[in-house]
């Protein structure tokens, strides 16, 4: 796009813009936290959200409530929103918009291989797939037995294409394999993703290159994390890490060589950014764990590209935004639901 | 006067309901609508409240409810609406009432369900003969055409597997054939052949009619497909493709024998459903139709018990948790009915103990209520949409009734267009118990609201359009004009005087093109016309002129009349508050400043039309050039309207100067000489202070029962005390903005009345243009064609009028006649800051259901 997109920007994308940012306002406020803190059953979770942008989106439920209901409609709510902002947008923000879902597709994708490999019937599995990532092809993933095979006969000619050309192997599919394919998948597209924003340039660019660089960078924290104690070795560890975070390269060969949480924290302390977050986790017994530090950096990042106009990160900031509420919501529930009342209040604040 | 004039009396009333009989109480006020009540539990959220459970129940009702009216609706039953709106169920019944809802509810669910599955069992049966009936011709093809099908084995190089040794050799060859919807049909292609690289044959057609689609319930085109492959792992694979495209797959004979038996058994199959259907339909129908029966009523019983609760949650409980204590504004008129309504409710549950209530003194502001009728309705809504009066302050409603269609007649003078607007509604007036009148939407129903503001809006014009004598833009001439046109011929006047006199004769009359009139010749005028304007002026080419001094004159005159009388009013609301002496130091600067300018333009006005005559009016001075003279004190001398006009006018200007500063400064410097000596005089006590005595006594007195209430209370009281405090630069601010203002405001509110002339103007040169632009044509034309086009010339014009004139100019005069209330009037003393009294009303649900439910 030119220069200068603000003369331009509102010509395509200016409705969904002024959408997007009402949407945002809808998000539950601290109040409203403090109020679903207080509710004593599940039932009056219901009752509190249904003064808010919710509405009564419970209201033909019948009874009993569960979380999982609960989930289910606040995913359902917010994938008619994604849906309508997709159907009304114009390239290229449509296919930032097929870039978001990539995600969601590659997360259902591994969860349907994962219960073709226990033998789960692929209804009992559609039911936990995200619908923001559905597509067609979904529910034959389970006909392929190597991952060259699942991308010539399933996922050819799926958004996700492109990220495969990594992970072509003929290995049969084992529970290491599956895991090893969804992080390569996944350090394609955040690649690819955050090459398309560069391109894109301006507004876009400046906002989605840093959530994209975190989200790489923390994904390649996450991989070390979990790799301690598996047979996954550093090589193999090293070719899994999304190369267009900050840490990339000195930051990714030493995490590579890492072999616990201090040396990982020695790592992070070369980086500015990320020294802080890990001065943040607290030590085994309290405080916050890694993940949730992660989450409330990703939440502050979100929020803050809403200060900026004219640019497509406000959508990606909603939806992620939106995900963590629902986190929220979700973890206040299933406290509230089996009476574990001191951790309540763990949920992650939406400034 | 009465209740118009100001907003009752209010007080707050607390009332001490059983635990046991407070539902039935609160049934019998919503009937009645007695009362507004107050939230007691503002700080607890909706969701910890007391009958939060009830409540709850309430809204699982309504869904049943809501779910009963959807199917309802999907059957096609019509739903009867009760005329009568039953009360609120006892308690007891609600418990029935719900054990029969459910009841209903799950069977409904069950038969539903039921039909439902039976439909999509019929769909598949219908599907699956179809898609017999497709593949048979498949199959056909294929025995048919065998070089075709025998180009296969070819490939694989090996001559011997043909059809026949493929049969032979068992279940190689399979065969999944089924139904596709019609999007889809190219991916599943697409994909079967990458996955199974070529191992299968593919044949599909499409179905020539739309089916509907069992899950969704859309109607789409679909694809049959039969696909023959060779292997048990494809198949395998075919299959799970199959189900991921979401193919109805349906199993696939052999044989020809086979497929006739099965085309047969789903044709019996298929009859039965039918039957079954239709006794399941029938049986559904009835269900319902019981069902529509009640939904009408227990639709209202429910939304009455949901409000009864919800204020019930606004009560507090008292120590013992015995009874409830309600805290309600009720007008002090109606005190005897809510002691009513309570023994009734109280009667009605059977209760032992009855409850009661008792008022309570209150500093807070109580809402406000001013009781209208269909006719004063529409006024006070006016006033009200700018702000809801004050508590008991004065109402210009009241006043509104008169004023307001006046000033919209002046701007919309025409006896013609005055009398349709009548008629129009009239018309409403006369039919407005009409169900389809009470029920119309958007404009329709704001003609319908406001018919008595139209119909004296139309009233009023007829009457100013007599003044100006416009009917339709044209002049009639009731009485006769007072004009004679021969008086103006020489013949009759003595020699003497004909000299003075600028006389017609044949030659003038035949030569100039303009002819005046003079009226001090003697015969020529004769007097004014007994009602309005002469209809001779209808003729005369000056007419503009001379109606603009008219209406010009005329606006100024009935603006400051309009102001004053503003002005008037506030001082009986400083007399009702007891605020004397903002009398004295506000109203009274405030109507000498506009007396002593516009009320002396005034009489100067009046003095010059009935002092000059058509003799001296050569010699009359212009009121314009004296009233500016009136400021600039110019040093020559003009021969003014009458003798000792300058001294009148100093003194007059003098008194104007002076108010200003008693206006600014005046009551900011008694509210602190009040504040910082109040003991010094009797006087001073008469007034603010003893106010401020009792007030303090009833604060103490409600402080006293607080601590028996409950500290909640107390914070109130609290509050209250603390807004008493005295800050001098506050007030002088408040009254010095309030000043300038005002000041200001009386020269621009005066220009502003000249919109009265402005529109008046405006109308009527527009209804003259019609005229003449349309009939005057219309007339003109020859008599044999001029009776076909006169036709749709009167059409056409009666249309333009109604939709112009009628419509377009009506609501712009409407707009400016608000315009000149709300801000030109109302500005001069109402507040408008006050609460509307809401009471809990059954009548404010919404008794219609469908819109909200359905």
């Amino acid at each position: 796009m030119l220069e200068g997109a603000e003369f331009y920007f509102n010509v395509d994308h200016g409705y969904l813009e002024g959408l997007v940012r009402g949407c945002k306002a809808s998000l539950l406020t601290q109040q409203d936290y403090i109020n679903l803190v207080q509710c004593e059953t599940l039932e009056d979770v219901k009752i509190h959200l249904q003064t808010t942008d919710y509405g009564n989106f419970l209201a033909n439920q019948t009874n009993p409530l569960t979380v999982s209901k609960i989930d289910t409609e606040m995913r359902k709510k917010l994938c008619r929103e994604f849906e309508y902002f997709r159907n009304h947008s114009l390239e290229p923000l449509s296919t930032f918009f097929t870039y978001m879902t990539c995600s969601y597709m590659i997360d259902n994708v591994i969860l349907l291989m994962n219960g073709a490999l226990q033998k789960k019937p692929v209804k009992e599995i559609l039911v936990k797939c995200h619908p923001l990532g559905r597509f067609t092809e979904m529910e034959a993933v389970n006909i392929a037995e190597t991952p060259s095979d699942l991308f010539k006969a399933v996922l050819v000619e799926t958004p996700l294409a492109p990220f495969f050309q990594d992970c072509m192997s003929e290995n049969t599919f084992d529970e290491l394999n599956i895991e090893l394919l969804r992080n390569k998948l996944y350090k394609s597209y955040l690649e690819a993703f955050y090459k398309f924003c560069k391109n894109h340039g301006d507004v876009t660019g400046e906002i989605m290159c840093p959530i994209l660089e975190f989200e790489a960078d923390r994904r390649a924290f996450i991989i070390t994390l979990n790799s301690f104690g598996t047979e996954l070795s550093k090589e193999d560890r090293e070719t899994l890490y999304p190369t267009c975070g900050k840490l990339y390269p000195e930051g990714l060969r030493l995490l590579a060589q890492a072999e616990d949480f201090d040396q990982m924290r020695r790592v992070a302390d070369h980086y500015g950014v990320y020294k802080p977050l890990f001065e943040a986790v607290g030590d085994g017994s309290g405080g916050k764990t890694l993940e949730d530090v992660f989450y409330e950096r990703e939440v502050q990042m979100n929020v803050l590209a809403f200060n900026r106009q004219f640019h497509y990160g406000v959508f990606y900031a909603y939806t992620k935004l939106k995900e963590q509420e629902m986190r929220n919501i979700v973890w206040i529930a299933e406290c509230i639901s089996q009476r574990h009342r001191t951790k309540i209040n763990s949920y992650i604040p939406i400034l | 006067m009465g209740s118009l004039f100001r907003s009752e009396t209010m007080c707050l009333a607390q009332l001490f309901l059983q635990s046991g009989t407070a539902y039935e109480c609160l049934s019998a006020l919503g009937e009645k609508g007695l009362v507004q009540f107050r939230d007691l539990n503002q700080n607890v959220s909706s969701f910890q409240r007391k009958f939060v459970g009830e409540v709850k129940r309430c809204e699982e009702l309504e869904r049943i409810l809501a779910y009963l009216v959807q199917e309802i609706n999907r059957a096609d039953i019509p739903l009867p609406e009760g005329e009568t709106s039953p009360p609120a169920p006892p308690l007891k019944q609600v418990l029935e009432m719900q054990e029969q809802l459910q009841k209903l509810e799950v069977e409904l669910r069950e038969v539903t369900k039921n039909k439902e599955k039976l439909r999509k069992n019929l769909l598949e049966l219908i599907e699956y003969t179809h898609m017999l009936r497709v593949t048979k011709t498949f199959v056909k093809r294929n025995v048919e055409f065998e070089p075709t099908y025998e180009e296969f084995p070819p490939l694989e190089n090996d001559s011997l597997l043909d059809y026949s040794c493929m049969q032979r050799l068992g279940a190689k060859l399979g065969f999944v054939s089924g139904l596709i919807n019609q999007g889809k049909v190219e991916a599943f292609e697409k994909m079967l052949w990458r996955v199974c690289k070529g191992y299968t044959i593919v044949t599909y057609a499409e179905l020539d009619e739309p089916l509907e689609d069992p899950e969704t319930g859309e109607v789409i085109k679909w694809y049959v497909f039969l696909i023959s492959f060779w292997g048990e792992q494809i198949g395998h694979k075919v299959k799970k493709i199959c189900d991921c495209y979401h193919c109805h797959v349906y199993p696939y004979p052999n044989t020809a024998e086979e497929r006739k038996e099965i085309q047969e058994g789903l044709n019996t199959r298929i009859q039965d459903l039918y039957t079954v259907l239709h006794k399941t339909e029938d049986y559904l129908r009835q269900v319902l139709c019981k069902a529509a029966e009640s939904v009408y009523s227990h639709v209202i019983q429910v939304k009455k018990m949901k409000a009864i609760y919800h204020m019930l949650n606004m009560c507090s409980f008292d120590v013992t948790n015995k009874c409830l204590i309600a805290e309600v504004w009720c007008p002090e008129a109606d005190l005897h009915d809510l002691r009513r309504a309570l023994q009734e409710g109280s009667r009605e549950s059977g209760a032992t103990i009855p409850s009661f209530m008792n008022t309570i003194p209150t500093k807070e502001t109580p809402p406000t209520l001013i009781r209208t009728n269909k006719f004063t309705e529409g006024f006070q809504n006016i006033v009200d949409a700018y702000g809801v009066g004050s508590y008991r302050e004065v109402n210009p409603a009241l006043f509104t009734i008169v004023t307001f269609p006046f000033l919209f007649a002046v701007m919309f003078g025409d006896f013609g267009h005055g009398f349709v607007m009548f008629l129009f509604a009239l018309l409403l007036v006369l039919n407005e118990n009409h169900p389809r009148l009470n029920q119309s939407q958007e404009i329709l129903r704001m003609f319908f609201n406001g018919r008595y503001i139209l119909l004296l809006m139309g009233l009023f014009s007829v009457y100013t359009g007599l003044i100006y004598n416009d009917c339709f833009s044209k002049s009639v001439n009731l009485f006769g004009s007072g004009w004679n046109v021969s008086a103006m011929y020489s013949s009759g006047h003595a020699p003497a005087e004909r000299g003075k006199m600028v006389l017609w004769n044949d030659t003038i009359v035949r030569r100039s093109r303009v002819l005046q009139l003079d009226p001090s010749v003697p015969g020529v005028f004769q007097g004014p016309y007994p009602l309005g304007i002469d209809p001779i002026w209808n003729l005369a080419t000056n007419r503009l002129t001379f109606l603009n001094s008219f209406k010009m004159k005329m606006s100024v005159i009935l603006g400051i009349i309009h102001m004053t009388f503003g002005v008037i009013l506030g001082i009986f609301n400083h007399l009702h508050f007891r605020k004397k002496f903002n009398i004295y130091l506000v109203s009274v600067p405030e109507l000498l400043f506009m007396l002593c300018i516009f009320g002396y333009l005034i009489f100067m006005i009046v003095y010059k039309w009935l002092v000059y005559s058509a003799e001296t009016s050569r010699v009359a001075p212009s009121i314009l050039i004296e009233f500016i003279n009136m400021f600039l004190f110019p040093a020559s001398e003009t021969n003014g309207l009458y003798s000792g006009q300058e001294h009148v006018q100093r003194l007059l200007l003098a008194v104007t100067v002076l108010s200003v500063p008693v206006l600014f400064l005046g009551k900011p410097l008694f509210l602190l000489w009040l504040h910082n000596g109040r003991s010094c005089f009797g006087v001073s006590r008469s007034g603010y202070t003893l106010i401020r005595k009792e007030s303090e006594e009833e604060v103490s007195l409600l402080g006293n029962q607080d601590i028996e209430e409950g500290n909640n209370q107390m914070e109130d009281g609290c509050r209250e005390m603390t807004c008493e405090e005295f800050n001098f630069g506050e007030i002088l601010m408040t009254q010095v903005i309030h000043s300038i203002e005002y000041c200001l405001g009386c020269i621009s509110n005066t220009a502003s009345y000249l919109r009265l002339w402005a529109l008046s103007l405006a109308h009527a040169q527009l209804s003259d243009v019609l005229w003449t632009m349309l009939v005057r044509v219309g007339l003109r034309v020859d008599t044999t064609y001029g009776v076909l086009l006169l036709l749709p010339v009167i059409a056409l014009f009666a249309v333009l009028t109604i939709f112009i004139l009628l419509i377009m100019e009506g609501l712009s005069a409407f707009l400016h006649a608000i315009r000149l209330h709300w801000v030109e009037f109302q500005n001069k003393f109402y507040v408008g800051a006050g609460t509307k009294f809401v009471p809990f009303s059954f009548r404010l649900l919404s008794s219609k259901f469908s819109d909200d439910m359905a």
